[in-house]
This record gives structure tokens, sequence and C-alpha cells, in this order.
């Protein structure tokens, strides 16, 4: 599923590339966790509904909680890693100057979008604060999903602009190596 | 400039944004933001953008990717793939070309536990092809079959590509694994047929092995079973019904992860790369999705995708014309992208499009049908030569062996894809027979 990986390997020795991935890593170990406890969670469900009758009360609305916090907590991870997909059946052959010209447009384009979502999330957030939405099993209020992925979102956007840095640099010094 | 028009205008700019590296999830999202504010306005889009990627990512049906992902991660970690291809071996090993038909055979039972085509190719490469070299298999064989086995990991289900185009055009996530089955045990038939040609025209590509005894060969089986039984328990539980597609993915990931740590000897440091394995999987297909949500949105606005199928239709084209117009267009497109987004980018707009043909069937069976076939010729972009990213992957891997003899290798295994779409195309009924008899 993976077919198109940009691959470049790019690890800059520096304590700041050092910081923002060991705060990516973290992000994504979390996730993972999270992401693992909702399996375990609904491992028990089905078991309990299945053996004893008993479903775990409410584990579709872990459910959703869970896979959102997981979900945007990995973006940051894959932005940094150079995991998400572009088409470099084009480019294959173009100066590597081009390539990070174009690297770096692509970057700051994510970074606008990860702004906006910040954006507008956080305002999401204070309006079902506001409301007072809840889950309808567990009464979950609604809001604590949103700023559970609050953080992420903002990590995402620093990330964002830290790689299009990465790439302007790629186009001064002639392409990253 | 009327919102059909301006569909098509903010489709093109979406094409060369993809031509320039722009990640196609960014491409797809910044298109249909410009595309909303166009036909909406300002304030609609950013009220959208308030709650929408939350509620998006939260949506229950969607938490079933990062499950299948995660079983994939720890597929791979749990060592199966040389216990498949042990056991296959021990069975077909002794004929001709066996070996590279046991990495067929080990591949497609991989793919039975692992929804990824690449993680499949890759995994089953590091164990055969050493083998396969050692016994003095061509590599073109050698690798051809690894990279067409490959592309098995995509349509035996459980696979994330399915799950997405049954969510994506809300048909039942358990009837296209059921109807994935025939089709993929086609697909293997089909490919151990090539491995037998490929032996006839190079008698020398792939020599026999040692034959096994019986009791041997049994005692292969004794550790290959827990995949079939994740397997069957997964696709008939979620297509009878004892749980839902999340749930099956779930049992899934905790069996596979079982299996990883027992079998695999997975610890901490394992574990935490299955973990990042997750991570960029997953947040790659969803900034795709949430790309695709956006320009969903305003090409529902544009009504563009409804509008072009009723053209299509007054046209008065053959359906089957039309049909094998858009299966070209996969071909061509798969062998330049990689086959997840392309599906994601061109399902709203194919979809009602092939719904609105009139090939004979219920339009249900029509659905799961094209989801089907769509998919493998995507997949068959995996193996065709200029590019062929499974070809690439394990070229990779085997530095002795010139990439021009993989493409050669991979060649009969590409006739045989053809022969089984046109099968497909022709006898509608082969997918949806066991379907209709469960």
């Amino acid at each position: 599923m993976v077919d198109s990986l940009d691959s470049r390997a790019d690890t800059p020795e520096t304590s700041l590339h050092r910081l923002i991935s060991g705060v990516c890593n973290i992000f994504a170990v979390l996730g993972g966790l999270v992401l693992v406890s909702i399996m375990l969670s609904t491992v028990f469900h089905v078991l309990g509904r299945v053996l004893f009758n008993s479903p775990l009360r409410g584990n579709f609305e872990l459910v959703e909680f869970g896979s959102a916090t997981a979900i945007f907590a990995f973006l940051a991870y894959c932005q940094l890693n150079r995991g998400n997909v572009i088409v470099d059946f084009f480019t294959a052959r173009a100066p590597a100057r081009v390539v990070s010209a174009l690297g770096m447009v692509g970057d700051l384009l994510y970074a606008a979008i990860a702004a906006v979502i910040t954006w507008r999330l956080t305002l999401g957030m204070l309006d079902y604060r506001r409301y007072g939405d809840e889950t309808m099993v567990l009464g979950l209020p609604t809001w604590w999903g949103f700023a559970s992925v609050l953080p992420s979102v903002t990590l995402l956007t620093l990330v964002c602009l830290y790689t299009a840095g990465l790439e302007m640099h790629g186009v001064i010094r002639g392409g990253r190596q | 400039m009327t919102p059909f028009v301006l569909s098509f205008v903010m489709l093109a700019l979406l094409l060369v944004m993809l031509v320039l590296r722009i990640p196609i999830g960014v491409a797809m999202f910044v298109t249909g933001a410009i595309g909303y504010v166009s036909v909406s306005g300002w304030e609609p889009l950013m009220n959208h953008l308030k709650s929408n990627p939350y509620h998006y990512f939260s949506t229950y049906s969607l938490s079933v990717i990062p499950l299948f992902v995660l079983m994939g991660e720890f597929a791979t970690r749990a060592g199966m793939s040389r216990a498949l291809f042990t056991a296959a071996n021990a069975w077909v090993g002794h004929r001709r070309g066996g070996m590279a038909m046991a990495a067929i055979g080990g591949s497609a039972g991989f793919g039975s536990i692992c929804g990824s085509s690449l993680a499949t190719a890759a995994t089953m490469t590091q164990v055969a092809l050493p083998e396969m070299r050692r016994y003095g298999y061509s590599g073109a064989l050698a690798t051809g079959s690894l990279a067409a086995g490959g592309t098995l990991g995509i349509l035996i289900p459980p696979s994330v590509i399915l799950v997405l185009y049954a969510i994506m055009t809300e048909q039942s996530i358990g009837q296209m694994f059921v109807a994935a089955v025939v089709p993929a045990a086609i697909a293997v038939a089909g490919y151990l047929i090539a491995v037998q040609i490929s032996c006839y025209l190079d008698p020398d590509a792939g020599p026999a092995g040692a034959r096994m005894p019986l009791i041997d060969r049994f005692r292969t089986l004794r550790s290959v079973w827990p995949v079939a039984l994740i397997f069957i328990l997964i696709i008939f539980g979620i297509y009878g019904g004892w749980f839902t597609p999340t749930e099956g993915a779930a049992i899934g990931a905790f069996g596979t992860g079982v299996l990883a740590v027992t079998l695999g000897g997975m610890r901490t440091t394992e574990f935490l790369d299955c973990i990042y394995g997750t991570a960029r999987i997953t947040a790659m297909i969803f900034l795709i999705l949430l790309g695709a949500d956006l320009l969903n949105a305003f090409l529902g606005l544009t009504r563009m995708p409804t509008e072009a199928a009723m053209m299509i239709v007054e046209m008065g084209l053959s359906p089957m014309a039309v049909l094998l117009a858009i299966l070209a267009i996969y071909l061509v497109m798969g062998c330049l992208m990689d086959s997840m987004s392309m599906l994601v980018l061109s399902i709203p707009i194919f979809f009602p499009i092939v719904m609105s043909l009139d090939l004979g069937m219920a339009p249900q069976d029509q659905a799961v049908w094209f989801g089907i076939i769509a998919l493998i010729v995507v997949e068959m972009g995996l193996i065709t030569p200029p590019v062929g990213m499974n070809v690439f992957v394990i070229n990779g891997m085997a530095r002795d062996i010139p990439i021009i003899e993989s493409y050669k290798g991979v060649l009969p295994f590409l006739a045989m894809d053809v022969v089984r779409v046109l099968i497909l195309v022709l006898f509608p009924g082969i997918v949806l027979w066991l379907g209709s008899v469960l």
C-alpha cells in the first residue's frame, strides 16, 4: 500500500532535529498505546458479549474517541519521516534544487492546512464545551475528544514548518544529500 | 463558470499539483478547499472545518483501518512468512519451479493476515529469495514470482483497500471480503500456471528440489494453522455478522500480536517498531482520506459526478466500452500512483458512472463486482514495467539481478492477470458466487 514513499533519508544531526523527532516519536508511541488499548477493550467487549452475554458498556464510544486521538497523534511522525505519498514519476530526473523547492511548497501547504485545522478545531472545542454535548452511553463530554487532538495538530503545524525549513536549506545548498 | 466546469478546472489543478510532487492528500485538500469556497463561500468552509476533521477521524467505521494496519505490522513481526513458505515448499518444492510456486503460496497465506502488497512482497522476499538463489533459480523467475505474489496481499481479504472501497461506496465490508475470495483463488491458480510457463520457456529457470516424505509435509502444516484460523475467523465472523469489521480487526490484531510475541519473539523494541510502522501508514492513509473528504464535499456541491454519469448514459455508448475505458485509465494511472490514493481519488467520480451502466446485474452486485475488478487492475500497475513498485522493492533487495531481468520475469504473471480480468469481466457470477451460496 505504501507504494511511492519519498524515501530519501534525511536526518540532520542537530539538537533541534533530535528534539523534534523525539517529540514526534513520543506522540506516535502514545497514539499507538491508545490504539492498542482500544484493540484490547474491543476484544474484551466481543468476548464478554459472546461468552458471558455482557458486552463492555460504551465500547463504541471509546473506540471513536481513541481512534481519533491515535490517528491525529500519528500525523506529525509521518510527516517528519516523509511517509506521505507523492507521485515522483514525473520529477524523478529533476535537479535536486527543484525537488527541494517543490517539497518546500508541499510542506508549506500542509503547514497551512494544519494551522487552519488547529484554529478551527480550537473554536469547535469551545463551542462543544459551551453546549455541553455528551456521548450517549458513557456521558463523556465531546469537547474532551477535541482537546485530545489539539496538541497533535499543533505539533503537526510546527513539524510541517520545520520540514519546509529543511527543504529551503536544500534549495540554498543545492538539494538534500 | 458553472459549478460543473469549475469541478473540471479543479481536477486539472489537482493533477498539476500531483505532477509537482505535492503530497496527494494535501493536493486534494487544497483543491477541495478552493472549490468549496468558490461554490459556497468562505464562511461555510470554515464552519465545516470546525468539527468535521475531528468527527471524520472518530467515525466508528473508519477505526477498522488503523486496527488492520496494526494487524499487518504484527503479522510481519510474527515470522509467519518463513513458516508459510516452508510449508508450501514442502508440498510443491520437488516440482520444477516448485519453490517459485511455494513463494506464490506463501505470499497468498501471508496476504490473508496482512493487507498490504508491499509488506507482503518485502517479507516474502527476505525469506524466499535467498532459498531460490541457493537452488539456482533464475533471477527473472525468482523476482517475478515474488513481485506477482506480493500483489495478492491486497486482493486477499482482509485488506485495507477493500475496506476503503466498501466504506466509500457504502457497501458491506463483509460482502467485499467474501467476494474477493474466489478471484484471489483464481489469481493464485493463474500465478502457478505462470510459473509453469516460465519453466517451460526457460527449462533451467527453476530446478526441482528434494521430495519430502508425506509425514514431514503434514508436520509443516502445524506451524501455519494459526494463520488459517485468524483468516477464517475474521472473514466469516464479519460476513456472518458475529462482529463488526472494527471488532474483527481488533480480534485479528490481537491474534497476530500474540503470534508476534510467542513465535516472532516480539519484545519492547520490536513492539515499538510495529507502533512506528502503524503510525506511518495510518497517518499516510488518513491524510489522503482527509483531503478526499473535502474534495468530495466540493464535488458533491457541484453535482459533477452524477451529471457526468448522466451525460455518459445519454451518449448511448455500450456499457462494456465505458467500463473498459475506465479500466484502461486505472491501468495507466496504476503505473504512476499508488493504488490506494488512486482508488480514493477516482471512486467518487467513476463509481456513479459505473453504477449508471446497465451491465445486467443488481446494483449491489455491480458495486461489489466493480470494486474487485478495479482493485485487480490497479494492482497490475504494481508489477507493470516501466515502473512497477513491487518489482522495484524486490529488485532493491536482490542487488545482483538486473532490473530488466525482473521485468522479464514478471511478464508471464502480468499475462495471467490480463486473462483473469477478462474472465471476471465476462463472467461476473464468479465474483458473486460465494456471497450467494453462504
